[in-house]
């Protein structure tokens, strides 16, 4: 009886919990008891009548019916929980400022009720067809008897219902002019772990790639089974496992909700916004390589507003092994900031190969930074950094490179981290694997003149196969940057010049690395 | 936000454009499910390709066979057989379940 309150109570939570957070997001909406009661019992239907066509729909579409039927219903849903938002983003003011409680009433009266109500639905479909189906192999096989099956139904159904019954309590405790904002961001939060459901789905149909069968693994910390894991499995998308295209769909449905929040709401809560953009493109970016062009180049997250620069990146490497002997690579970028969020540069880059001694253009690469936040405005300051390379070699692949840059002030002291994701395309690209590599600055701010400090250029490769670390790209070293004032005339010169000491087998032994800038406010 | 978030969910929006598609012909393994167990409970496949698993219950209850390694879970009728594609897989272990039979059913893909 324990076993099977256990799988029933697992498959409950799950759509327990998301009829608490409808339930809490309409407080105070006339007939949402009706609303979501109709929901739940169409759920209930809905799954008995998908359980007992279960093997008509694994067979459908080539063997992927479920997959797609799971991957559909669940957009669905993602689609009815972002059209509340907006709908509520829009009208959430209008109708608190409705003078009369019956002013009131009658504007809450016309919230999209039946976007909630269907995702209710789909919820207690989704999770009931498996009890249904567990429960019917139960009954089938004969085991346990009656009192096993009711008995161990009903205490895990109850118990589901318990920890539902909780959460809504927990949220009607949080002061009413607050629980519209809470309950708008746990949708968020909902409809964007239902996204990455849906990813999850269509990659096991085929139709997506996995881009990174995981990309981290916190099961040790909390698994996914445990029942904390499975209450932030719905209530925020956890995953401790995730596949690069559940973050990609999780990351894709915050930005596009948040974007259409904003741009339809009547009172945007800018702060707020900000932050959760911040959080999911971080979270993107740790997703979204095989840099071709390996430049150890730095990107903050600063825009210099204005600002013309012209600027060369040189390296040369040092190697016993004569195929690396005497790597050069250099660029020449033309940089300007567009913007006050944007700054947008062409680059340049070439190579010279010990064992291929020609010097030749490699690429044409189109950078741009865009800050998040205005620079001290938060306790950390972030951007994004995109780049698209067009290959100017023959038989060379193009590629995207795109990633969360990061800069933190401490003191007199300055950290940047980069964390970037690059993909090849092109007629001839011949990987569909995503690249990641990433960077890490810290300067010392003796002077303007002479900031001393270290930096670290890593290559993990492909994220569809991560090797060890002795095969991954590692470089570390100290480096020496600093700026010149030339009067306001001529702009500023800006030096840089460090040594990187190889340290995998798969890095050549030392590089040197240069850097010299001229930049101007036009 | 504004002007930003534009720029941004489009630069995503690109991302997501490039994607590999699939192929069919890729090499293929059994499963049968049996008295509430894998046959056979450990399956040798090859690393860095694609596979196809046919899972086939042979039992007359339901199964779900599910994997958080592989990240796969789909639901085998009784009497039925189910296409799971999997991979492609680093070298290693990979352990795979039937969800409505935890105690008995459980089995590993290895890869090599």
């Amino acid at each position: 009886m324990i076993a099977v309150a256990i799988i029933v109570f697992r498959e409950v939570l799950e759509a327990s919990l998301i009829v608490s957070i409808v339930l809490a997001a309409s407080k105070g909406t006339p007939r949402r008891g009706l609303w979501v009661t109709g929901g739940i019992a169409l759920g209930v239907l809905g799954a008995c009548i998908v359980a007992g066509f279960a093997a008509e729909i694994a067979q459908a579409v080539a063997g992927m019916g479920q997959e797609l039927f799971n991957a559909a219903i669940l957009f669905a849903a993602v689609g009815m929980l972002g059209w509340h938002n907006v709908w509520m983003g829009r009208h959430g003011k209008e109708m608190a400022m409705e003078a009369s409680a019956l002013g009131r009433e009658v504007a809450a009266g016309a919230r999209p009720l039946y976007a909630l109500a269907s995702v209710v639905g789909i919820a207690v479909l989704r999770e009931g067809s498996e009890t249904v189906l567990f429960l019917y192999g139960l009954a089938a096989a004969g085991s346990g008897g009656l009192v096993n099956l009711v008995g161990g139904g009903a205490i895990g159904i109850a118990g589901g219902a318990i920890v539902g019954a909780g959460l809504y309590l927990g949220l009607l405790r949080i002061p009413s002019r607050y629980l519209f904002s809470v309950t708008s961001w746990m949708i968020l939060l909902l409809a964007a772990g239902l996204a990455s459901q849906g990813a999850f789905f269509l990659n096991q149909a085929d139709v997506l790639p996995a881009l990174g069968n995981q990309i981290w693994d916190t099961s040790w910390l909390l698994s996914e089974d445990s029942v904390p894991g499975r209450v932030l499995h719905v209530l925020i998308g956890y995953v401790a496992r995730p596949e690069g295209i559940q973050l990609v769909f999780w990351a894709a449905t915050v930005i596009i909700l948040l974007a259409l929040m904003r741009w339809f709401s009547t009172a945007p809560t800018r702060a707020v916004t900000r932050a959760a953009v911040i959080i999911s493109l971080v979270s993107a970016g740790v997703v979204l390589a095989q840099a071709a062009h390996a430049d150890f180049t730095i990107h903050p997250p600063i825009v210099e507003y204005q600002e013309f620069e012209v600027e060369h990146n040189g390296s040369y490497t040092f190697d016993p092994n004569p195929a690396n002997k005497h790597n050069e690579t250099g660029t020449l970028e033309l940089g300007y900031g567009v913007l006050p969020w944007w700054g947008t540069e062409v680059e340049f880059a070439w190579s010279r190969a010990a064992n291929d001694p020609p010097r030749r253009l490699d690429e044409i690469n189109w950078e741009n930074t865009f800050e998040l936040t205005d620079q001290g405005a938060y306790w950390l300051d972030p951007g994004i950094f995109a780049e698209i390379g067009k290959s100017a070699r023959v038989g060379n692949s193009d590629h995207f490179e795109i990633g969360p840059t990061l800069q933190k002030e401490w003191g007199n002291t300055v950290h940047v981290l980069n964390l970037l994701l690059a993909h090849g395309f092109g007629p001839n690209n011949d990987t569909k694997s995503v690249d990641f590599n990433y960077a890490w600055q810290s300067l010392w701010t003796l002077r303007q003149e002479f900031k001393p400090g270290f930096e670290i250029f890593g290559d993990a490769g492909e994220l569809d196969r991560i090797r060890g670390i002795r095969d991954q790209q590692l470089r570390a070293g100290p480096v020496v940057y600093g700026k010149v004032g030339l009067g306001s005339a001529l702009g500023e010169l800006k030096y840089g010049i460090g040594y990187l000491f190889g340290l995998t087998h798969a890095t050549e032994k030392g590089a040197l690395k240069w850097n010299l800038e001229w930049e101007k406010v036009f | 936000m504004d002007r930003r978030s534009g720029a941004i969910v489009l630069i995503l929006g690109l991302f997501l454009a490039v994607g590999g598609p699939a192929r069919a012909d890729d090499p293929q393994f059994t499963l049968v499910i049996k008295e509430h167990r894998f046959e056979p409970p450990e399956l040798q496949v090859p690393a860095g390709v694609k596979l196809r698993l046919l899972v086939k219950n042979e039992d007359p209850t339901p199964e779900e066979f599910e994997s958080t390694e592989l990240h796969r879970e789909k639901v085998v009728p009784p009497g039925q057989q189910i296409l799971v594609i999997v991979g492609p897989l680093d070298a290693g272990t990979y352990p795979f379940f039937g969800d409505f039979h935890h105690d008995t059913a459980q089995g590993k893909l290895i890869a090599k």
